[in-house]
């Protein structure tokens, strides 16, 4: 099972969590995530589920997307070395690489809740991909932990970073520990 | 009482490494379960930012960063260290893991591991613990005099170790 986010017109009604976001540079629209262990919608890219929140506030996003049939392999070293200035650098309250298939690179989120979105000014995932400067609603994006480091590598392939474990095989819905009783939030 | 060598009592190899809850370098709460995730543990005691001897360790163990960011290991780092003053010397240091602040020393005294001839400021006796990923101390060093520290070969050894032992598909799998 995996956890997916796009970028859509409108809010889908399938979509376990959803918010309009507005644009300083581009359209508005909705972003919107979903569980499953295959693409809801074209153009849908796999996210750390530890993102998403129901009960989330409202957020500043820096949103690196690919343009669309463009990636990069997870392994580029381009992508390396982002990873490596994200630990080494200011901490952020959201962050996750996108990932599509097994192994291709598409994009990041960084995000931070308040009103400070210089915040998002050291974002090294904008160097490889067009980024947009959002402003997304309550109720998609939640806090992920501080990455422990200094791993910069998956945790199953397919997996977007930093997401930090292997399937706990004592665990039968294999949810990640830090997914556990956070409030009542239905979660990726 | 854990048994095992009696240098550090509690924290010999065999015994469980309690749960620390400590503040980031960010200033988030952290418990050392969930740093550990599913992966073995380099836990690193030290004085603080101000000692030579900690920032000669830590350049031998910014050479490891560099293999450990590929090899499903973690690094954390504890000092009484105010999590500013961590976050400034790990940025200083190109450090890319969790630094955690014991700043109130409330686990300093219930591990044992005040460093009784500073009383300026208290800190930490250097120490390093390798650990499994549930916190059972596997290797221990006691770093007071420097060269008791593990060297970076040690550490790859140990880690060596773990990971065998925890890794179901340490032997390649054959179809």
């Amino acid at each position: 099972m995996s956890c997916w986010l796009a970028v859509c017109d409108t809010t889908p009604r399938d979509a376990v969590a959803a918010a309009t976001f507005t644009a300083d540079d581009d359209a508005g629209g909705v972003l919107a995530a979903w569980d499953g262990h295959s693409a809801p919608v074209p153009g849908a890219v796999k996210v750390d589920p530890r993102c998403i929140d129901v009960n989330g506030e409202a957020a500043w996003v820096s949103l690196v997307l690919a343009a669309p049939g463009t990636w990069l392999l997870f392994d580029d070293i381009v992508v390396s070395h982002a990873i490596r200035a994200v630990l080494a650098g200011p901490p952020v309250d959201v962050v996750s690489t996108f990932v599509i298939g097994d192994d291709r690179f598409v994009g990041a989120l960084t995000a931070v809740h308040g009103d400070d979105r210089t915040r998002l000014g050291h974002d090294p995932f904008a160097a490889i991909f067009r980024a947009r400067l959002i402003r997304v609603g309550a109720g998609l994006l939640g806090r992920t932990p501080t990455p422990v480091g200094p791993m910069t590598q998956r945790y199953g392939a397919a997996n977007p970073w930093p997401w930090d474990r292997f399937p706990d095989p004592f665990t039968p819905d294999g949810v990640h520990p830090a997914r556990h009783g956070i409030g009542d939030a239905p979660l990726c | 009482m854990c048994s095992g060598s009696d240098t550090w009592g509690d924290l010999a190899p065999g015994c469980h490494f309690p749960d620390l809850r400590l503040k980031d370098h960010v200033g988030n709460e952290r418990s050392l379960s969930d740093l550990a995730g599913g992966d073995p543990v380099l836990l690193h005691f030290y004085r603080g930012w101000w000692c030579p001897k900690e920032q000669a360790y830590f350049r031998k163990l910014l050479r490891l960063q560099d293999e450990a960011e590929v090899a499903y290991t973690r690094f954390v780092s504890v000092s009484v260290d105010t999590p500013q003053e961590s976050a400034a010397f790990r940025a200083g240091l190109g450090a890319r893991w969790t630094f955690l602040s014991d700043q109130g020393r409330r686990w300093v005294h219930e591990l044992g591991l005040l460093e009784t001839t500073d009383s300026s400021h208290n800190p930490y006796v250097p120490t390093v613990f390798v650990l499994r990923p549930d916190l059972q101390i596997h290797a221990s060093f006691n770093g007071y005099w420097f060269w008791g520290r593990p060297t970076n070969e040690e550490l790859r050894q140990a880690f060596r170790e773990i990971t065998r032992s925890i890794r179901p598909d340490w032997h390649v799998p054959r179809k």
